[in-house]
């Protein structure tokens, strides 16, 4: 039933070879001859844009999918993983980009779940409490064994993931993505804790698209892209321009936009105060504005807020108390049709559920809002014809890759949606934008074209509220950046003044008076 | 896809399997010119020991009777405790050219009062009620509960020690009720200060509260049960465990499920209705009358279990009780 | 009036409530089982009656009440299959296959029961085993120890299924599949294999509900016997918190007004008995809407599990 006992001696493992790896998902060839190699002692990053095809990779190694072809060789004996339960006895283990934790459990079961116990057939949680803690002691990894899953952070979970894999006895651990949902601070806490793990005698595959993480922890690096390989190197021996040529597969110039001189104030909004989906205050009296031709930066590890934020500017979440000016008018209480007329565009988190609906066309997504404009209405009669012309020069305009423009909305790829959301939402020269996440998911390319089109709108005047997790844009486009904590604005710096590490400590929730002690 | 189709194919046949089974069971059938042809749909199972195992025996009595299934065939579906299947089930046979269709339940009445005007050639008959809703091709059917419950009072009072007797049932309607209140009344003409206490279910399928209910009724030192409708089989199940204590059916003589312990039943005997309502429809007269079972008549009787030794001034009460009551000189009240 | 307040009363209210209870403890501990694996299960009624015929008919033909029990055993493991087949392998909507599997017990049970014995008939099952000692307390004694073995059993299995789920590992790997079967399976915990061994548990446990009924409770089987015991079984489950000492206090109020109310009747006190049948109903409805505030269910109940999609 369960997979091998833990305390027994794995193998250790020196060398692992995937030789020719092979993998089709229906429609998709997710990886195409692709050969891999690691050996002891190593962090070796797995670098990629998404959908480039590493965690297919990964997931192969960790036996959740069979390769269609190809073998992998460990020590230089060939294994078949039919489930992870056959890696983990192999001396694999896998941190998932998602964890793969259960709320309801305490440390201690989520560490033992899956194994045999001492005691068989009762569980034995005080002795892996015990060996937990020895764990956390020797790797800085520090948690309470009988906390339950639910009431830990993002970054205790995932040293929960971490240890799991461990007590496991694993000696090659696979870490996908790891740093998405740290904050700058939990991130080094993190590289100290690999780097011991690296020095114990473990070897680490760190997937990433994050470069400077990259540079920072890995030996060796292997880029892949659209399931190939592109090149293998050791670190030291290549500087990131390659590296982003290679994962891209052309230039792409860092963005270095001009200070402008900002507008008048656009939006302003004063001790707002929303409630959560679990009843909860979501925001506890936030108050910011934003002037025309300015980007504030909304930085913050995901949950604190931000969501409930974007969701009660939008006008699809009601205001507990507060107030939402829009050019000095009063829009509190205005439902979301009426602020769109205003001059409120929206570009949501969840683009496949809030900013597009999956089977309607490119055109039909096109015109959500704007049905019933007389623009294109002959009375209660839609005028096709003027429609599709206008759906076509938004395609263009904005390079949207698209079949037709009947092509079903979900058989595009995450930048292309949301290229084309971008395009709705500024085909009406906003007063205010509100962009949540623009970037998630969106390929390098996309990405890149994104954020030149959120400059040019900040040039022609549009005020713009920027959510995002990654900090790295956040600091490249923001005039200020604003950091929300449990539903308050922690600090607003500018941008020449912020430091990193002043941010990631508004991020963890200690005040901006606070962090200018500490950092200088 | 080839998933979704084996889940389909499954369902399919699961639903054939349990769609099939408890309805619509055919008897024997023939069809020489000429056979008259009857056909019943039934509340719970022909064989429920009760209410519709007294009128499918009954029928099957008069089948022999006319010289088998050449001269008399029949029809049933049973379980149709839903009404709207058990109307779809009315209007078939109505249409399939049956002579009598009997809807065998009192629930049934709108059903009949809907479906009769269109079939004026046919003859429904339902029970148990008395109203034929002035239309020419229906009968009405039902029993005097009372008659028989009176009798079965009158025993049960002489026999009782503890002075305490139960009564179970599903719901306070019909003929359970005025079963009931007949033998209410039979017990009061013997001794006024025995005590009889009554418990409804509620429910006409739940056996295992009504075990619980006569399992009560023992408990708080009832020696003597009785009780009406189909599930009152869980009732004789409780008696029997306990051994002591005795048991008075009705609708059918249920000395078979507990030999030791039933002294006696009313029995629901159909067949002379059914007889006369042929006779009739053959003569043209397709409806417009209300039957009565009554002691008087020989539609009830009383069956003493000859496995029970039953005192002999015990059964000369009772049967003068039913001498009084065929004469007129004792009135029970439904 | 005053009777309902006597020792004697309520010993016997309370001697009720434990024997009606017994049923609904067996199916809706069972259904626990199946759903903290993530597998609603609502053809619980239908197994307590393929249960129920089959450990009455072998009774009947053989006399040895043991046997009746294993026929209960078997007939719902192969029910407890047929589920686990269509839900967990073919991963079909769960609530209607359970429908499904229902009316495929009633209509198979209905069959059966016409053609292998056709008419009512009652066998000598299960009996009361006065315990020793603790079954001649005065009052106590009648009400908790003088029982049949299947009554104790039920009462028993509470412990039991509490131990199993929270001292065990089995009992971790089957509520890890009910939260999240993606991280059981990356842990190397079968999924599949969990949720088959939880269906089938809980239908061998609906079968041994059917059984109580048939060879203990009442000795009988007809059609349609259980009268829907198993749907609320599967409420009870609700009421619970999916927790086995939450579904011995759901039962317990439920089978204990319901005694109360038999009680009520027999002894005469003066309201209409249509009042008296609802109030069990009524309060555990009432019990359930207040309850409803802390419910937790598994999170991946009702839904298949297939790897690599999350």
């Amino acid at each position: 039933m369960a997979s091998g006992a833990s305390t027994k001696e794995k193998q250790q493992i020196k060398r692992v070879e995937m030789c020719n790896i092979i993998k089709y998902f229906p429609g998709v060839l997710a990886n195409d001859r692709v050969c891999f190699d690691i050996n002891q002692g190593e962090v070796h990053a797995l670098l990629g844009e998404n959908g480039a095809g590493k965690s297919t990779l990964m997931r192969q190694l960790y036996g959740l999918y069979r390769p269609d072809e190809g073998e992998i060789l460990i020590n230089s004996k060939p294994y078949t993983f039919n489930s992870p339960a056959d890696a983990i006895e192999a001396g694999i283990g896998m941190i998932h980009q998602h964890f793969m934790l259960i709320p309801t459990f305490t440390v201690a079961e989520n560490v033992a779940l899956g194994l045999k116990s001492s005691r068989e057939p009762v569980l034995d949680l005080d002795k892996v409490s015990a060996r937990i803690r020895k764990l956390s002691q020797l790797y800085g990894l520090n948690v309470d064994p009988s906390a339950y899953l639910w009431q830990l952070s993002v970054g205790e979970q995932q040293r929960v993931e971490i240890i799991k894999a461990l007590y496991r006895g694993a000696s090659l651990i696979i870490l996908d993505e790891p740093t998405a949902v740290l904050t700058p601070q939990e991130v080094n806490d993190l590289f100290v804790t690999l780097k011991r793990m690296v020095k114990d005698g473990h070897t680490l595959i760190f997937i990433s698209h994050k470069l400077h993480e990259v540079m920072e922890i890995s030996s060796r690096v292997t880029v892949l892209r659209d399931g190939r390989i592109i090149g293998t190197c050791p670190t030291a021996e290549i500087t990131r321009n390659e590296l982003v040529k290679m994962m891209v597969g052309r230039e792409v110039h860092p963005l270095s936009p001009q200070p402008l001189k900002s507008g008048p104030v656009r939006l302003e909004i004063r001790n707002l105060q929303v409630m959560g989906d679990r009843g909860t205050e979501a925001l506890r009296g936030v108050d910011f504005e934003i002037h025309s031709g300015e980007i504030v930066g909304l930085a913050g590890v995901s949950g604190n807020g931000q969501r409930e934020l974007a969701e009660c500017l939008a006008g699809v979440r009601k205001t507990t108390q507060g107030e939402i000016l829009l050019d000095n008018e009063d829009i509190t209480s205005l439902p979301l049709k009426r602020r769109v007329d205003i001059g409120l565009a929206y570009i949501p988190e969840e683009r496949m559920r809030d900013g597009a609906i999956r089977d309607f066309s490119v055109q039909e997504n096109v015109f959500l809002h704007d049905h019933s404009s007389t623009k294109y209405t002959h009375g209660i009669f839609l005028d096709f014809s003027r429609m599709r012309a206008f759906a076509n020069e938004l395609v263009n305009k904005f390079n949207v890759k698209t079949p037709s423009l009947d092509t079903p909305i979900k058989n595009l790829s995450g930048g292309n949606i949301q290229k084309l959301i971008m395009a709705r939402e500024l085909s009406r020269q906003p007063k205010v934008l509100i962009a949540a996440q623009p970037t998630r998911g969106v390929d390098i390319g996309a990405t890149e074209y994104i954020h030149q089109r959120l400059l040019q709108q900040r040039e022609e005047g549009t005020a713009i509220l920027l959510i995002s997790e990654d900090l790295d844009e956040i600091r490249v486009l923001s005039d200020r950046i604003a950091v929300l904590y449990e539903g308050r604005i922690m600090g607003v710096v500018e941008r020449n003044e912020a430091t990193v590490e002043q941010i990631g400590l508004m991020m963890a929730g200690i005040s901006m008076a606070e962090t200018m002690q500490r950092t200088s | 896809m080839f998933k979704r189709l084996i889940v389909v194919l499954v369902f399919v046949a699961i639903l054939v399997t349990a769609c099939t089974s408890p309805t619509a069971t055919e008897a024997p059938t023939a069809a020489p010119v000429k056979t008259f042809r009857i056909a019943v749909i039934m509340p719970s199972a022909i064989t429920d020991m009760a209410f519709s195992q007294s009128m499918w025996n009954a029928l099957v009595a008069v089948q022999t009777e006319m010289g088998g299934e050449t001269a008399l065939e029949l029809k049933y579906s049973e379980g149709m405790f839903k009404v709207p299947d058990a109307a779809a089930a009315i209007r078939d046979y109505a249409s399939q050219g049956f002579d009598i269709v009997i809807a065998h339940g009192s629930q049934y009445g709108s059903s009949v009062q809907e479906i009769a005007p269109d079939f004026p050639d046919v003859t429904f008959a339902w029970g148990t009620d008395v109203n034929t809703f002035g239309m020419p091709n229906v009968y009405a059917y039902t029993a005097a509960a009372e008659e028989g419950g009176y009798v079965n009072g009158v025993l049960a009072a002489m026999l009782t020690k503890s002075k305490t007797i139960g009564v179970t049932g599903p719901v306070e309607v019909g003929d359970a009720k005025t079963y009931i209140d007949g033998f209410v009344q039979g017990v009061e003409s013997v001794d006024a200060t025995i005590n009889v206490s009554k418990t409804w279910t509620g429910s006409f399928s739940d056996v295992a509260l009504m075990t619980e209910a006569a399992k009560t009724h023992i408990a708080a030192g009832a020696d003597i049960l009785t009780g009406s409708s189909q599930s009152v089989v869980g009732s004789i199940g409780a008696a029997k465990e306990n051994g002591s204590v005795l048991w008075f059916g009705t609708q059918q003589d249920q000395a078979s499920l507990a030999p030791d312990l039933v002294v006696a039943s009313q029995v629901y005997d159909w067949t002379g209705m059914i007889k006369e309502i042929i006779a009739k429809h053959l003569a043209g007269t397709l409806g417009g009358e209300t039957y009565i079972l009554q002691l008087k008549n020989g539609g009830l009787k009383i069956a003493f279990n000859p496995g029970y030794a039953l005192p002999a001034e015990v059964k000369a009460a009772g049967e003068k009780a039913i001498e009084d009551i065929t004469a007129g000189t004792i009135v029970v009240n439904p | 009036m005053n009777d309902v307040f006597q020792l004697s009363v309520i010993a016997g209210i309370l001697t009720s409530a434990i024997r009606l209870a017994t049923p609904y403890l067996y199916a809706a501990i069972g259904e626990t089982f199946s759903q903290r694996s993530g597998v609603v299960n609502l053809g619980v009624d239908g197994i307590m009656l393929i249960g129920a015929y089959a450990s009455f008919y072998i009774v009947l033909i053989t006399g040895n009440i043991w046997l009746g029990l294993l026929a209960a055993i078997i007939a719902g493991l192969l029910m407890g299959l047929l589920m686990s087949l269509i839900s967990v392998t073919l991963k079909a909507e769960q609530g209607i296959s359970g429908i499904g599997l229902y009316m495929f017990g009633l209509g198979l049970s209905s069959l059966l029961f016409k053609t292998t014995i056709g008419t009512v008939k009652t066998v000598t099952g299960f009996q009361s085993v006065k315990i020793p000692l603790l079954g001649d307390i005065p009052v106590v004694g009648k009400i908790f120890f003088d029982h049949s073995l299947l009554v104790y059993g039920a009462f028993l299995l509470i412990p039991l299924a509490w131990w199993v789920l929270e001292k065990t590992t089995w009992g971790l790997q089957i509520k890890s599949v009910g939260q999240n079967p993606a991280a059981a399976d990356s842990l190397g915990v079968n999924v599949d294999r969990m949720r088959y061994t939880s269906v089938c548990i809980g239908a061998i446990l609906a079968g041994i509900a059917g059984a109580s009924l048939s060879i203990s409770l009442l000795n009988l089987f007809q059609e349609n016997l259980t009268a829907g015991q198993g749907f609320i079984a599967v409420a009870l489950v609700y009421f619970g918190n999916w927790k086995p000492q939450g579904i011995l206090w759901g039962a317990l109020l439920f089978s204990t007004v319901n005694a109360f109310q038999l009680w009520m009747q027999v002894l005469g006190v003066k309201i209409p008995s249509d009042i008296a049948i609802m109030l069990p109903y009524v309060l555990t409805i009432a019990a359930l809407a207040v309850a409803t505030n802390r419910v937790r269910q598994p999170a991946a109940l009702n839904k298949p599990f297939e790897r690599g999609e999350s």
